[in-house]
């Protein structure tokens, strides 16, 4: 199943004039993915990704897994000679296609609603509850259960959650978005 | 004014307070210790943080934005927010309730309006512009060097003075991680690449760090819970440099660096049958202990890996 019900040209327009009107600069060069460092695992890399932009293929990186695994460190941009933001495109694509697009990657996609969950509910987040949750919500029960022991040994995690005062009007604010 | 200069609003952050309560403490003595007053936001919430950032920016932009008025409110406009993820959340909301109307492009302007109406509704008075400035916790004890340097040299030269015997014997591997240095340019305070501020504090007190190739790699950060076997090779890579380069413990000042180095170090051994054992310790902490705080003040046995050398 592709993701059709996305506007492209939107995105394409905001991408070229206000999210990096540099984009048609890049010369290709690969410096961005040298230094990538979960190149390993995208399938597109990230002068790929420009390449396609470039070339009106957006719907193609959306349907990849490339712009789920950016982790923002941001070597990309600051290595790039022609100054192009990549790590805030590759951003701009996660942002503006997140409601529609159903190629997200399954284990990020419940990490992140699960955690804003929290924090609309809390006010805060609550460790324990988005461990738990993440790993009932992936079927990795017990992953990371090793270091649980060592964490619960130190007591270096608060067992009962934090609420915030202001948390109702934070929900009321905040749930249309997600 | 000296005195308007040492006052700052803080913001400590959700893991701050629960797993990297090591780095809070140590954070507020050693604040106390320079005589910095500092107070923290009334009622702050979740900034957010990667996954708000990463699905929806007005979401990301309102929490963050609560905390800026709260601190406003309390008639603060600097910040000091060590988490470096807040940081960055933090920073990008200040600059867009810094910015004024007039100055924004329309696709900015529509971002600014969404969020003005968001924070109305949560019962917010807005004016036009703001002047916020975020610091995070190396940039502000960067510029606060002279201080540390004139109160290291009065407190070291006092008779009751005990210097820490773990201070004599480091050399450590300055790790200043990818997210602050590189944040979508926000922050210009030091090289990208190779930089060396933590090197020029830790020097002011007398300890003198290795040569470090891997500063600013990435350790993986939140990926951690998603995708663990990228962040545990990420992370392996950055204790084996710090082998090489003949440190015996890292220097960090983000919590999330330190648990992947320190917390995950044990399941890195397993994973890849290896025999690390590297301390890996907060800046504050050592900065703490030079300034005649005690191991137990700064939290060193909160530490997974035991800081003794």
């Amino acid at each position: 199943m592709n993701n059709k019900n996305i506007d492209y040209g939107k995105i394409k327009n905001n991408l070229q004039n206000y999210i990096e009107p540099n984009i048609y600069y890049c010369c290709q060069c690969g410096k961005c993915s040298a230094g990538c460092p979960a190149v390993d695992l995208y399938d597109f890399k990230p002068h790929q990704v420009i390449s396609l932009i470039q070339s009106n293929r957006i719907d193609e990186i959306v349907n990849s897994s490339a712009i789920w695994l950016c982790l923002e460190c941001d070597i990309c941009s600051n290595r790039c000679p022609e100054n192009i933001s990549i790590a805030a495109i590759m951003n701009y694509l996660r942002v503006s296609t997140w409601q529609k697009n159903t190629k997200k990657v399954k284990n990020i996609s419940i990490f992140y609603k699960l955690f804003v969950r929290i924090v609309q509910f809390f006010g805060r987040s609550y460790e324990p509850g988005l461990i738990l949750g993440l790993n009932i919500g992936t079927g990795r029960f017990l992953n990371d259960f090793d270091i649980a022991v060592d964490i619960l040994k130190k007591r270096k995690i608060k067992v009962l959650p934090e609420f915030v005062k202001g948390r109702k009007k934070i929900s009321k604010a905040t749930k249309k978005y997600l | 004014m000296a005195q308007e200069t040492n006052k700052i609003a803080y913001y400590p952050g959700c893991s701050l307070n629960s797993t990297a309560i090591d780095f809070n403490i140590s954070i507020t003595k050693l604040l106390k210790v320079l005589g910095i007053g500092f107070k923290e936001i009334e009622d702050w919430n979740c900034c957010g943080t990667t996954p708000a950032h990463h699905t929806n920016e007005e979401l990301s932009a309102t929490l963050s934005a609560r905390n800026l008025l709260l601190a406003d409110k309390m008639g603060y406009d600097e910040i000091l927010c060590p988490c470096v993820s807040c940081y960055n959340k933090l920073s990008h909301a200040a600059k867009m309730l810094n910015t004024s109307f007039s100055e924004m492009n329309p696709f900015e302007q529509e971002k600014k309006q969404q969020l003005v109406s968001d924070l109305k509704e949560m019962g917010f008075e807005l004016k036009d512009s703001y002047g916020f400035k975020i610091y995070s916790i190396l940039n502000y004890l960067f510029e606060k060097k002279e201080l540390i340097r004139q109160k290291y040299l009065e407190i070291s030269q006092t008779s009751g003075y005990n210097k820490s015997s773990l201070l004599a014997k480091i050399a450590p591997a300055c790790y200043y991680g990818c997210a602050l240095l590189r944040s979508n340019k926000l922050l210009k305070f030091d090289d990208i690449e190779n930089p060396n501020s933590m090197e020029i504090l830790l020097k002011d007190i007398g300890i003198t760090s290795k040569s470090f190739q891997f500063k600013t790699e990435c350790c993986g950060a939140i990926m951690s819970l998603t995708h663990k076997d990228l962040v545990l090779k990420l992370s392996k890579d950055i204790l084996e440099m710090a082998y090489d380069c003949k440190a015996n413990c890292i220097v960090v000042f983000c919590q999330l660096c330190q648990q992947n180095l320190d917390l995950r170090q044990s399941q890195i051994n397993r994973y890849f049958k290896t025999e690390y054992k590297i301390p890996v310790l907060y800046l504050t902490q050592i900065l703490g202990l030079a300034l005649g705080l005690s191991e137990r003040e700064v939290m060193l046995d909160k530490l997974f890996v035991s800081p003794n050398i």
